[in-house]
């Protein structure tokens, strides 16, 4: 007994003195608070905006965008390529001084291996190289990509992290394959969660899901070495939570500003706000299987929809920065319609298009979305509002929030009727909101399908795909938008605004809307 | 009775209520309706037959339920718990990571609700029907009857917002790094690595959630300590302790206080499971990296292997403690060892 | 004299002896009526929206302030009760009655069913309530339907145990041992002459642990496995006030508004229990 009280009184002296005695040439360490979107580290499998921002750091792809816009491709990996005349065939030159983060050399097979796998994981992002007919090395630093059909957004998409150049015989050690059937026989994912083989300035320490992700600094970096010897990524769920850390000076920056807070943050001096409209697109999708979406496949219900959201109140909900995109293309994008040529609440029309449906009195409907935040836009909150609207002209829809995977698994297997998504786009191109048309990605989602589209959009369709003169292409993208404020199975409720804040010591903060943050370029 | 047959017989009773545990917990992670093919899979390999079938072969889910029970069973007696579908990594290594952390609080919360449990309940004993007993009377009633992810919300507004008196969510300051891991406690931990700094911290990240934690067990603890207090004042060995001539205080210290805590042993291991209910409340609140939080993540994303290693673990820790408290019984009540 | 007025006296007496039942009572009848009346008490509809004026402080318009989609507050924390307070009441009842049921046969038949019962209750009792409450609420999808069947098959062992050890004891008196000298049938010797004795206690139990049924609920509706999120309910309200620590207001009043249910309620279960038995001041629950 007396052995512990002494024990405890040297405790207790030891934390006074603490205080004072604080660790110096600590390691400069950059905190980041997060709502945690991914459940992969493996850049070829992941496909979440969060692995974005950690990939940007950790991996390095052929070509990038500058940190602040993604108007203009700049050589990254590749110090330049030639395009041949009939736009099939990519040469890529690499340069000759990057290693990786083991030390190993960057060659062009490195690039070969990750292409392949990334396109034979069959992975959520694989549908990138879908236009990638084949890639080969033909000697250590030459890089040949043929195409399959011209393809005037590629370069684009080899920004997107999923092309992220893996170093191929450190994957291969771990289980890595690029073969044919990787999909069934590559067990590299486990180990990518956890440790790293890229080029990127940091490399990723550890990563525990729904805790936090760590990265250090790449002692091997082939550039100039970041500023912060350590990062961290707290995966902070609730917004609220992301603010106090960021007060409290817990965590460097939040992730996940919600509109609400941004007065607040405004008026502390410690604290900076930087604010901008996103190219992210919340929108309803209905279903175009009866069975699956029961009456919100039917066309007429689809446009009585359309007729009864109040976009005004949602912009407002979403405050400052949000907009009304007019149909399914972002305000931003080549083409995109004027939001004054956006749709208007109507509820007679609503409500006329309804009984016109055979629904003169509403009817009930499920209606599903992901129970999470995703910057700053609060996925229980707008479901609410567009319940209510819905109310109005006797849509009866029951909320039924689901974990985020668990509703993002379900979304992309088409297995929704009624739900509530937000789609970012994957490349910087008026072309990836193809997507939405009938056989593209969040189309078929909706299973609307060649089989059972009008003639009149599948032609829209595939005139765009291919034309390249850009008058003709945003004359095509104005009918296609027009087309989706009459038909189709989606609703485009806003496009919010996007709010990052940081302790203002911190500098050089960038935003770009592909990866959001390059972490490496900050320093304080 | 000795003890060696005490607790070989408390033991082998153990054994089938384990087996019914991993039945019920299997069970329920088998009635989820939904199906972890689509769920863990990307949309495109979902589509392809030949990868589905290998996802189904790799986890199990092709063999008939019974057969998968048993599977489940031989690979926990060889301490394997299962992988996590979420994760991808083996349950029982994650359990050992986020377990210390819910001890650590428990073990707080429990020292709390013990200390203040106490101290009320022989204050308000002692001058029953005072006006003082009133108060603790009714401070132990709040403590029952508020939802402890009420007064979590309400404590961070207060005491960390507003009046800065204690960190906000977390085990630690983000900025701080974890103490080398000995056993996970991070009180513990950073006192063996000489780190005042962060112990310092860990504890000062204790004091909330502790109290919100405790609060419930506290409230519950004073009342019993009160009753049995009472009981045991009315005693005719107080009146003889009190003849001899020993101050008030001693007696009821000395001669009280220990008889009277028998009832409170019990409700120690009674109350644990409310204290792990209030764990996943407080944990979610407070970010605490704890198996409340990693077992509301697994019920939502419906991560079966996760489910049940937790359930298993909450019960054999539920079990342990009741074969404690048994113990404790076993010497402090001399008539069990005759019976 | 009137016999009334003698009952009367008794009750005054009893209810000078323990005030604060009084008070549980009273409050619990005021949000029962509060909950029946809320259609003519509250000023607003609770699922109202009102877009433009929404995280208004509390003022005089709204007593209680609005939520992030305008809706009234002090209305919605009115209506909360019609959810929560029927929820509680169900899991108690259905986990009485199955206990009992279980409890009573298990205690007169003994034996085999006995030892069974026991091990399966204690099976489920090694189980944190809310932690197996949310694996089956998880399962079977969120909703109070969903979270009152939960909440039941975890409940219902306690009541099993305890009733199962009061018809034991209550087996051996004399009056048991004379009814079955008489040669009543076992059926009506168990439910004529031993439950009826144990009823008491197990409804003193009952009226304890309805707050505690009313604290679950509100958790599992905390974390998202209890009704839909639209509607007024006070555990849901309350995590709305998460992600908006400025806006006190709206966590601040549905958990007053549990709190005092909760608190009222114990105090009509800790008179109850000293009506019942004076003696056993003993709260092993």
């Amino acid at each position: 007994m007396r052995r512990f009280l002494v024990l405890l009184v040297v405790v207790s002296l030891g934390i006074t003195f603490a205080g004072t005695a604080a660790a110096q040439g600590e390691e400069k360490v950059l905190v980041v608070g997060l709502s945690e979107d991914y459940k992969s580290l493996d850049p070829s499998r992941a496909y979440e905006p969060g692995g974005s921002l950690i990939h940007v750091s950790v991996y390095d792809t052929l070509v990038t965008f500058p940190s602040d816009s993604v108007g203009e491709i700049l050589p990254n990996l590749a110090a330049s390529w030639d395009i041949s005349d009939d736009g099939l065939v990519y040469t890529f030159t690499l340069r000759d001084d990057v290693v990786f983060s083991n030390g190993d050399p960057l060659t062009a097979e490195d690039v070969v291996f990750s292409f392949n796998r990334m396109k034979n994981l069959k992975g959520n992002p694989s549908f990138l190289a879908d236009t990638i007919a084949s890639v080969e090395a033909t000697d250590d630093l030459t890089f040949v990509m043929t195409l399959n059909q011209p393809d005037p957004a590629i370069l684009a998409k080899l920004i997107f992290d999923a092309f992220s150049v893996l170093n191929a015989d450190e994957v291969r050690a771990n289980g890595g394959t690029d073969a044919p059937d990787a999909a069934e026989t590559d067990t590299a994912e486990p180990w990518l969660m956890n440790h790293s083989a890229g080029t990127g300035p940091y490399i990723v320490e550890s990563y525990e899901p729904t805790v936090q992700t760590v990265l250090v600094r790449n002692p091997n970096y082939w550039g100039e070495p970041a500023y912060f010897d350590r990062i961290i990524i707290r995966n902070l769920p609730e917004t609220s939570t992301q603010k106090l850390a960021l007060e409290a000076g817990d965590i460097d920056i939040a992730m996940d500003v919600i509109a609400d807070q941004v007065p607040s943050f405004e008026s502390n001096p410690d604290i900076e706000v930087f604010s901008t409209q996103s190219d992210t697109l919340i929108f309803l999708l209905c279903n175009q299987d009866p069975a699956i979406g029961g009456p919100v496949s039917n066309p007429l219900v689809q446009k009585a929809i359309r007729y009864a959201v109040n976009y005004e109140e949602l912009r407002f909900l979403s405050g400052k920065g949000a907009n009304n995109p007019a149909a399914m293309v972002p305000i931003g994008f080549g083409g995109a319609l004027d939001p004054s040529e956006g749709l208007t609440r109507d509820l007679d029309m609503a409500r006329s298009l309804l009984a016109e449906a055979g629904y003169p009195n509403g009817f009930e409907i499920n209606f599903e979305y992901p129970d999470w935040n995703y910057i700053g836009t609060d996925f229980g909150i707008v479901a609410q509002k567009v319940q209510a609207d819905l109310a109005e002209v006797g849509i009866k829809a029951t909320l039924v929030p689901q974990e985020f995977q668990t509703s993002l698994d379900a979304y992309r297997s088409g297995r929704q009727g009624f739900s509530l998504w937000l789609w970012n786009p994957d490349y910087q191109d008026t072309l990836d909101y193809v997507e939405f048309l009938p056989g593209g990605v969040v189309g078929n989602r909706a299973n609307w399908t060649d089989a059972n589209a009008d003639p009149e959009i599948l032609a829209l369709r595939d005139a765009v795909k291919v034309e390249t003169d850009a008058a003709t292409r945003n004359e095509l993208f104005r009918e296609i938008q027009l087309y989706e404020q009459e038909k189709g199975p989606f609703v485009p409720l806003f496009q919010p605004g996007v709010h990052f804040a940081f302790r203002s010591d911190l500098q050089g903060f960038n935003y770009n809307s592909q990866w959001r943050v390059d972490l490496t370029l900050l320093y304080r | 009775m000795s003890l060696h047959q005490f607790l070989a017989r408390r033991l082998v009773l153990m054994i089938p209520l384990l087996i019914g545990i991993s039945l019920v917990a299997f069970i329920i992670s088998n009635a989820i309706p939904a199906d972890p093919t689509a769920a863990n899979l990307g949309e495109r390999a979902a589509a392809d037959p030949k990868i589905v079938a290998a996802f189904r072969e790799k986890w199990g889910l092709d063999e008939p339920l019974h057969v998968q029970y048993l599977t489940y069973l031989s690979n926990l007696l060889k301490g394997d718990m299962g992988t996590s579908i979420r994760s991808r990594r083996p349950v029982s290594e994650e359990l050992g990571r986020f377990l210390p952390a819910t001890i650590e609080l428990a073990t707080f919360g429990i020292l709390v609700s013990l200390v203040a449990g106490v101290i009320f309940g022989v204050i308000s004993a002692v001058w029953r029907n005072r006006p003082i007993d009133f108060i603790v009377r009714i401070l132990s009633l709040i403590g029952v009857s508020a939802p402890v992810f009420w007064l979590a919300l309400i404590g961070l507004i207060l005491l960390y917002l507003r009046w800065d008196l204690v960190p906000g969510p977390g085990r630690l300051d983000p900025k701080l790094r974890p103490p080398p891991g000995v056993t996970g406690l991070y009180t513990v931990d950073s006192l063996l690595a000489g780190d005042w700094r962060t112990l310092r911290n860990a504890l000062e990240h204790l004091i909330l959630p502790s109290l919100v934690l405790g609060a419930y067990s506290a409230g519950l603890i004073t009342r019993i300590t009160r009753s049995s207090m009472l009981e045991v004042l009315s005693m005719e060995y107080m009146t003889t302790a009190r003849s001899k001539g020993l101050r008030e205080w001693t007696v009821i210290t000395r001669h009280g206080l220990r008889n009277a805590l028998m009832p409170v042993v019990t409700i120690i291991g009674l109350s644990y499971g409310n204290l792990l209910s209030g764990a996943v409340l407080t944990e979610t609140i407070f970010a605490w990296e704890g198996i409340g939080r990693y077992a509301y993540n697994a019920a939502r994303t419906l991560d079966f292997p996760v489910l049940m290693g937790v359930s298993m673990l909450i019960a054999i820790i539920f079990v342990l403690m009741n074969l404690i408290v048994d113990i404790l019984y076993y010497w402090l009540d001399p008539r069990l060892r005759q019976a | 004299m009137k016999p009334g007025n003698s009952r009367w006296r008794i009750i005054r007496r009893r209810a000078r002896q323990n005030p604060l039942m009084v008070v549980g009572l009273l409050v619990c009848l005021a949000w029962v009526l509060i909950s029946l009346g809320a259609d003519h008490l509250a000023p607003a509809d609770p699922l109202r929206q009102s877009v433009m004026e929404r995280l208004q402080a509390p003022s005089a318009k709204y007593p209680f302030g609005t939520d992030q989609l305008g809706r009234d507050v002090l209305s919605r924390v009115l209506y909360g009760g019609r959810t929560s307070l029927p929820a509680g009441l169900l899991v108690i009842v259905s986990a009485t009655f199955v206990g009992t049921l279980f409890g009573a046969l298990a205690g007169y038949v003994g034996g085999l069913w006995d030892e069974l019962l026991m091990r399966f209750t204690e099976i489920f009792m090694a189980f944190p309530i809310i932690i197996l409450a949310m694996a089956i609420a998880a399962a079977l999808g969120p909703s109070v339907n969903n979270a009152v069947i939960a909440m039941s098959i975890v409940w219902w062992p306690n009541y099993a145990r305890v009733v199962r050890s009061l018809v034991i004891s209550v087996k051996s008196n004399e009056y048991v041992t004379s009814a079955r000298a008489i040669g009543a049938s076992p059926a009506r010797i168990l439910f004529v002459t031993v439950l009826p004795n144990c009823l008491a206690p197990a409804l003193v139990m009952a009226t304890l642990d309805i707050g505690n049924a009313i604290l679950i609920f509100a958790g599992l509706s905390f974390l998202g496995l209890g009704p839909e999120p639209s509607s007024p309910e006070w555990g849901r309200m309350v995590s709305d006030g998460i992600d908006h620590y400025d806006q006190w207001w709206l966590s601040t009043f549905p958990g007053i508004a549990i709190f005092t249910v909760v608190m009222a309620l114990n105090f009509v279960g800790d008179g109850l229990r000293d009506l019942a038995d004076p003696r056993t001041r003993k709260a092993v629950r």
